[in-house]
């Protein structure tokens, strides 16, 4: 009876096995979408946004209600998440096969993943740089969704990561903006003596860590380096810069926080609440959140000031690069309403609602070109996106840009970097094994 | 004839219950054990079958070693606070004379457990919160302040005050299975052995604990294969971190699949998961036959 009953778990296991490895084959192989058709304005179209929660949500709501206006025979279902759980939705809607028509996604490796698996539909056609619609965005944003020369992206909005400063708790410590590195760090001890935390930071989610290490391997590691250590095949990860840009955040972790050792344990929610409540004097963040920094009763927007991480002197990598990418939108390579997918991303793009995208409440920066204005912005997000456009070199985020096994190795690095549980010499020994791994 | 006609109009109202078990609790467990021989990608939907290599692959992960220490430590301490520290409080809970007492008592104990994981992991997360967390300001005001700390931002403190915050909701639960054990046992035992000379600690240890041992049994094997399903508490308060420090099987298996893409990898853990789990559940209904208490 036990030899009969594992007989049939065997088959069953067996059976099991041969079904998945039959369902392979996936997407790769479907037939390309028609962007350029003339779109047949019936059915529902579903798009998955990460503009979940206020004040974000009501910003494609409004859109597809207008679009429906034009077009009342199409019915629009939205997905909305956060940027945590969006992660874990489009996973398991890939691992299912049941991607919506369009969907949001990161540049770097993470948009790569559905190029690669054939997933997002080539827009080459209709977004290509010499294209009527691709001329209203600004190049580098374009090419931040292009792979081996074809466009599939539509970028939504352009993102950044700077230092912000509260003006008023500057001026009260007479501390001036730190034009180097070493100036930031000497600036801490006087911002800390007159009442204020120098730089909140909170790394409960271990992404913030890599923020500020992206911005610092950017200016410590050489970007052609940088570029063959992103990706498994080629690393080598040995550029002492790697080292320098590690010591550095501890430096900035140990000086400047005042949680130290114990940052780990902090929310990012909760460093941010301590600079907008006038707390703390400055807090490293994306253009996104400028505009909710200033929204409460403690910081003003004339008190809200903005720099790029300071470079370190010697730095032998490109001082004037950035961290920071467009985030957008790609249109699944099967779906049977990809014309009219293009058709709502087009209406989604256009220079009113790029306006209304950039302005407040939403505070996003429109990649659109002339967008983004003194008039339809905030200061600092106008000054943000200015900043951005002149940098010669957009360090894409670390969590996105690079495979997830290094990139996690990266996340835990950081974190015991953070705690004292591991050397700046470890921290990279450990990426270095994650890479060799995910070769 | 008729007899058989009846067998199988009760097999009829049978088959809709077990296609749903088979369909949503078997199939999923073949499924995954087919999941873990394969390296899969997800983007592609290629599924190349590697035979064992997740399985080879799991003996060389620390984070998998240090996950399942991680269990074993949760294991073990439940035992001590929900098994041995809930028979104890049971045991004086029920020896209190006055009946209103004894159900205030209960009640009180057994109100945390009736919060979700999730929101006591949400609360304890800023019990333990370095700046605004109330336990390092009482220890400041305590005059203890060398020993505030980022509880759940360190290493060395993340996964015990994991461990902690898990007893606190676990325990009254437990304490509660305990009383109701203590109540069956029929009161003439108690006045012979208080006849016999035997004290409060002698009727506990001679009386008390050997006709609950049922329970304690259950108790045991249940807190057991709790701690191998922990997954709410620690991807609220930690996520897993610092350095994946609190990182548990439930909470590995997760990141090994969402977070790195190794879905075949993340079958593998649940597969060892699951083994583990099965043999408790084995090691339940063996105990539970063999320690029954009969009177």
């Amino acid at each position: 009876m036990r030899s009969r009953a594992l007989t049939t778990f065997a088959a069953l296991a067996g059976t099991s096995v041969l079904a998945l490895a039959g369902c392979g084959g996936g997407t790769a192989s479907a037939p390309a979408a028609d962007i350029a058709a003339q779109p047949e304005f019936s059915g529902t179209l579903s798009i998955l946004t990460k503009f979940a929660g206020e004040p974000l949500d009501p910003y494609f709501e409004n859109l597809a209600a207008e679009y429906r206006k034009a077009h009342p025979e199409v019915r629009i279902e939205l997905i909305q998440e956060t940027d945590q759980s969006i992660k874990d939705k489009l996973k398991t809607l890939t691992a299912s096969n049941a991607l919506p028509d369009i969907y949001f996604t990161w540049t770097g490796n993470w948009a790569e993943n559905y190029v690669r698996g054939g997933r997002a539909a080539d827009l080459s056609k209709v977004i290509g740089p010499d294209t009527e619609w691709g001329r209203t965005f600004g190049k580098a944003s374009l090419d931040a969704f292009s792979f081996d020369g074809k466009y599939y992206g539509i970028p939504l909005y352009n993102n950044g990561k700077f230092m912000g400063y509260n003006k008023a708790a500057f001026a009260k410590a007479g501390v001036k903006v730190p034009a180097t590195f070493d100036e930031l760090v000497r600036s801490c001890p006087t911002l800390r003596e007159a009442g204020y935390e120098p730089i909140a930071f909170g790394n409960k989610d271990g992404w913030p860590a890599l923020h500020y290490l992206q911005q610092l391997f950017a200016y410590n590691v050489p970007a052609t380096t940088l570029r063959a250590d992103f990706d498994p095949a080629t690393a080598k990860l040995d550029d002492p810069g790697y080292l320098t840009a590690l010591k550095q955040f501890k430096t900035v972790v140990t000086e400047c926080t005042d949680t130290g050792t114990g940052t780990n344990g902090v929310l990012y929610t909760s460093a941010q609440e301590a600079f907008s409540s006038g707390k703390a004097a400055m807090y490293y963040q994306e253009i996104l959140e400028f505009d909710n920094a200033t929204a409460g009763k403690g910081l003003t927007p004339e008190n809200f000031g903005i720099f790029p991480l300071p470079v370190p002197a010697a730095a032998a990598g490109d001082p004037k690069a950035l961290e920071g990418s467009p985030e957008g939108y790609l249109v699944n390579a099967k779906s049977p309403r990809a014309a009219l997918a293009i058709d709502f991303m087009k209406f989604a793009t256009n220079a009113e609602n790029a306006k209304t995208l950039s302005a407040p409440p939403y505070g996003q920066p429109s990649t659109v070109v002339g967008a983004v204005t003194p008039e339809t912005s905030s200061k600092a997000v106008y000054e943000g996106i200015e900043l951005v456009n002149k940098a010669s070199n957009l360090a894409i985020w670390l969590d996105t840009v690079t495979v997830p096994e290094v990139a996690d190795a990266w996340l835990a690095g950081g974190e015991a970097l953070i705690t004292g549980g591991m050397t700046p010499e470890k921290v990279l020994e450990s990426v270095r094994r994650a890479s060799a791994s995910a070769k | 004839m008729r007899a058989i006609v009846a067998r199988s109009l009760g097999l009829a109202w049978v088959v809709p219950a077990l296609a749903l078990v088979g369909v949503f609790v078997y199939l999923p467990l073949v499924q995954n054990f087919g999941f873990s021989t394969l390296e899969w990608d997800i983007y592609s939907g290629s599924q190349e079958y590697i035979g064992f290599d997740n399985y080879a692959k799991l003996l060389d992960d620390p984070v998998f070693w240090s996950s399942l220490g991680n269990n074993l430590l949760y294991a073990v301490i439940s035992i001590a606070f929900q098994v041995f520290g809930a028979l104890l409080l049971a045991a004086l809970i029920e020896s209190i004379r006055g009946e209103g007492w004894r159900r205030s008592l209960r009640v009180i104990y057994f109100i945390p457990s009736a919060i979700s994981l999730t929101v006591a992991g949400l609360l304890f997360y800023f019990l333990y919160e370095p700046n605004l967390g109330p336990i390092n300001h009482l220890l400041e005001a305590a005059g203890l302040g060398q020993f505030a700390a980022a509880w759940l931002g360190q290493e060395g403190t993340a996964m015990p005050a994991i461990i902690a915050m898990s007893q606190w909701q676990g325990f009254g639960y437990s304490t509660l299975l305990f009383a109701v054990a203590i109540q069956r046992i029929p009161s003439e035992i108690y006045g012979a052995a208080a006849i016999d000379g035997v004290g409060p600690v002698g009727r506990f240890v001679h009386v008390t604990v050997p006709l609950v041992r049922e329970m304690t049994g259950l108790m045991a094997i249940v807190t057991v294969s709790g701690s191998f399903q922990v997954f709410n508490e620690v991807m609220v308060m930690t996520g897993g971190g610092p350095n994946n420090s609190t990182q548990v099987l439930g909470t590995w298996l997760y990141r090994s699949g969402f977070v790195r893409n190794d879905f075949g990898y993340a079958a593998a853990i649940a597969t060892v998961l699951f083994v583990i789990t099965l043999g408790v559940a084995m090691a339940q209904l063996w105990v539970t036959r063999r320690r029954r208490v009969e009177w």
